[in-house]
């Protein structure tokens, strides 16, 4: 379990601190599957980097099972925005890599790298470079990997974001099966809204910078969702309606201070 | 494929015999500008009676350990500098204008270090490849993608491992093409350096074939020289580029 107590932190920019979070009060179970939205540029990334253990916060406490976080761990696996592939390693042997750190005989890393790739489908791609698969079977390598180490909770940081369509459908379906299968916590970050309710257990609407926790949105719905559902759209509505008045708030600024200059 | 062959026999051809016209205009007497076959005949005579191939061992020996020897000192010097500033600041500097130096420079103090004799000529080849070397790690290194070493890190890789599994792959397209500029320039200091006294390489073949006036073996050899610096071109070098270009997928032509 994740939990976060009064959480702030700034970054340096080129004007002195820049606030980036605000005081950011949540509890991720264990279980759980919970996006994160907000309007591009609000700190959803930052928010989840200090739970990997990248960045510190600078105010406020993160605990993982009751301990502070303090550098990152295999415990909390992050998904990068780019992967982050081995391009040097085949596919296996990139799914074997966090297993190295473990004590696992030769052996037993192969047995578990070829049944997640089995379980993302890409057991026949088992010896290709990484520069030889599409966006999507990319994708689908960087789950088997981060789910072989077995991790308590997979980060997940825009994950889906430069796919085409089709391949994010055909993902969404994928990532709910594993998720059901493996009962793993898992952190989703995105801007896209229709994504996070289709995905989510749980939705919750960052604000504009400073980033404080909006609003939060339960989502109840069976699963398998697909993002195009009926049911989805209520939620989507509200959830819109929440973010609209943020991301206008974002280009207001914007353009004040492109007057202002 | 078979059109570069063709095409390459063809020129190859035009210009033996073009050499063979020259050789027929006697600009110069026979003994200063040999025919083709005569050079062909030296070659096969020079290798028959194992001079050639002595001399070839000789001069292999000697780049072997020279060039081995830039290998784990250049690399360990680039590992140093990307990652200490302080190193950086000291010796980063030093390296790059030392880099511009031709290595055949460090010979007379070489000599007068050591004498005259196999540590003088392999100190020469070492100077010759280990700064390009050390700049290529030390710029391989720093220019590894930073999410390479996060995710490393975050996967649980730490200190050494994190060296030898992410980091050092990752660099490794920027460091070949340093090991093999690295190689030519070994090669080019060690031919300087045999010219100069009686050190029975392949460089020191060449001055014989001066001193005795016998052209023909000056270009037998220089042709035994080019042909090998080719040969492990292609075989070592063109091997592992070839493969990393496939692993990471820059090859051309696909």
């Amino acid at each position: 379990m994740i939990e976060i107590c009064g959480l702030s932190k700034s970054l340096r920019g080129c004007n002195g601190e820049l606030p980036v979070l605000k005081n950011i009060n949540l509890q991720i179970k264990d279980g759980e599957f919970l996006c994160i939205v907000g309007p591009s540029g609000c700190g959803k990334t930052t928010f989840l980097n200090i739970i990997a253990g990248l960045e510190h916060a600078k105010r406020g406490n993160v605990l993982h099972n009751g301990l502070p976080i303090d550098g990152t761990s295999p415990e909390r696996l992050v998904i990068f925005q780019d992967l982050g592939l081995f391009p040097w390693l085949t596919v296996q042997k990139n799914v074997e890599f966090g297993l190295k750190f473990k004590k696992l005989s030769p052996k037993e890393r192969r047995e578990i790298a070829l049944e997640y790739l089995d379980m993302v489908n890409l057991i026949h791609f088992k010896d290709a470079y990484i520069h030889e698969l599409s966006g999507g079977m990319k994708q689908r390598v960087a789950l088997a990997r981060a789910l072989a180490i077995d991790p308590e909770i997979l980060l997940m940081d825009e994950p889906f974001a430069a796919l085409d369509a089709q391949t994010r459908d055909m993902l969404h379906l994928e990532l709910q099966k594993i998720w059901v299968k493996t009962k793993k916590t898992i952190l989703f970050v995105t801007h896209n809204v229709r994504e996070a309710v289709c995905l989510g257990d749980k939705v919750i609407v960052f604000s504009s910078l400073p980033a404080v926790i909006k609003a939060s949105f339960p989502v109840n719905l069976e699963r398998p969702r697909r993002i195009e559902d009926h049911g989805l759209m209520e939620i989507v509505r509200q959830v819109l309606a929440e973010l609209q008045f943020e991301i206008e708030k974002v280009f207001e600024e914007e353009f004040d201070a492109k007057e202002n200059n | 494929m078979q059109k570069k062959i063709i095409r390459q026999i063809i020129f190859y051809s035009i210009l033996l015999i073009l050499w063979e016209v020259v050789v027929l205009l006697k600009f110069w007497p026979e003994y200063v500008f040999p025919s083709p076959l005569k050079v062909f005949a030296t070659l096969i005579s020079g290798f028959r009676d194992s001079s050639f191939l002595i001399a070839i061992g000789i001069s292999l020996k000697r780049i072997v350990i020279g060039y081995g020897i830039s290998i784990v000192l250049g690399g360990m010097m680039g590992m140093l500098m990307s990652k200490y500033k302080l190193v950086d600041d000291t010796l980063g500097g030093l390296v790059l204008g030392l880099q511009t130096l031709p290595s055949i420079c460090w010979l007379p103090l070489a000599l007068l270090w050591f004498g005259l004799n196999e540590n003088a000529i392999i100190f020469v080849v070492i100077m010759g490849a280990l700064f390009s070397i050390t700049i290529a790690t030390d710029s391989g290194i720093r220019n590894v993608p930073f999410l390479y070493i996060k995710a490393g890190k975050n996967m649980g890789a730490k200190n050494m491992t994190l060296f030898l599994e992410v980091i050092l792959p990752a660099a490794m397209p920027s460091i070949i093409p340093g090991l093999k500029q690295g190689w030519s320039f070994a090669w080019r200091s060690l031919m300087a350096g045999e010219l100069l006294f009686v050190s029975l390489g392949l460089g020191y073949l060449l001055m014989i074939g001066r001193e005795l006036n016998d052209m023909s073996q000056v270009i037998a050899v220089m042709f035994t020289i080019a042909l090998i610096s080719i040969i492990v071109d292609k075989l070592v070098f063109g091997r592992i580029e070839l493969g990393m270009r496939r692993k990471w997928g820059t090859e051309r032509n696909i």
